[in-house]
């Protein structure tokens, strides 16, 4: 079976105002690397909340968030610690574009689900040591 | 930048069926990997109680309309699932309780978890293995 290993307390955090959205991906994040996930409704919070206690390893957020829009917050996050992830999602084509200009690592365009999340995991949070594979599938 | 999700012609906001069929293949998902014998862990096993209760919950609404519908003969107009579709959910939703709050599965309560997940499989689609998500084996 192939060894891999998780970031050591890989912190991620998930936003989106949209409580059903936002859930699903902390839901979908929580299952994945089996640590807490950080959620807030706003870009104002979150930022508060990274200044106070430190950035994740991976910021998961809408485009459209109060206070603090999504591409801003990316922006700022890149500012002071270029080495966090910053995952944009939207619904909007335009804003692929706008994500990519602010330093965003990833877009991911609505509507998405569990293997779009899954990619991210396996892109970012995960490093892989070794190449067996073993035959489980659905 | 790395993309992932939709092709932009196809981009729009989630609505609720998007996340029911997206938790009910993560609820999938999970219960595939316990009988993989996969790590559980702590926020593993949190996550798994809260999908279940979730996917009940929506299930249970699903399954009303899907019997008010045909028993009315209307169209449902999003997603079309014979009304038992539901009810072998709402088992999942059970068994993934169970197994999540240390329950052991036995031969024959293991047996019927596969029954019943091959049945809600030929219904729903997948785009990867399990062996694919490698950070499942590792709590």
């Amino acid at each position: 079976m192939r060894e891999v290993a998780i970031i050591a307390n890989v912190k991620i955090a998930v936003i989106d105002e949209d409580v059903v959205v936002r859930d699903f991906v902390v839901s979908t994040l929580m299952y994945s690397v089996n640590r807490n996930i950080l959620a807030f409704d706003n870009g104002f919070d979150a930022w508060i909340h990274f200044e106070e206690s430190g950035f994740p390893d991976v910021v998961v957020a809408d485009v459209n968030l109060q206070e603090i829009d999504g591409l801003t917050l990316t922006s700022k996050i890149k500012q002071v610690q270029p080495q966090t992830i910053v995952a944009l999602f939207s619904d909007t084509p335009q804003n692929e574009n706008a994500a990519k200009e602010h330093g965003a690592d990833v877009f991911m365009a609505k509507p998405f689900g569990v293997n779009e999340l899954f990619n991210l995991v396996q892109t970012f949070v995960v490093e892989p040591d070794s190449s067996e594979d073993d035959s489980a599938e659905f | 930048m790395l993309r992932l999700g939709t092709k932009p012609e196809y981009m729009r906001e989630m609505e609720l069926d998007d996340i029911f069929l997206s938790r009910l293949q993560l609820l999938v998902i999970m219960a595939k990997a316990y009988l993989n014998q996969y790590p559980l862990g702590e926020f593993r096993q949190r996550s798994i109680i809260e999908n279940a209760a979730l996917v009940r919950i929506d299930a249970e609404g699903l399954a009303e309309e899907a019997s008010a519908l045909e028993t009315d003969n209307l169209d449902s107009g999003g997603m079309d699932f014979e009304p038992v579709f539901y009810q072998r959910i709402k088992l999942l939703t059970v068994m993934a309780e169970a197994f999540a709050k240390g329950h052991a599965l036995e031969n024959h309560k293991r047996e019927a978890l596969e029954h019943n997940l091959e049945s809600i499989c030929e219904a729903i689609t997948f785009r990867k293995k399990l062996s694919e998500m490698q950070f499942l084996k590792v709590a």
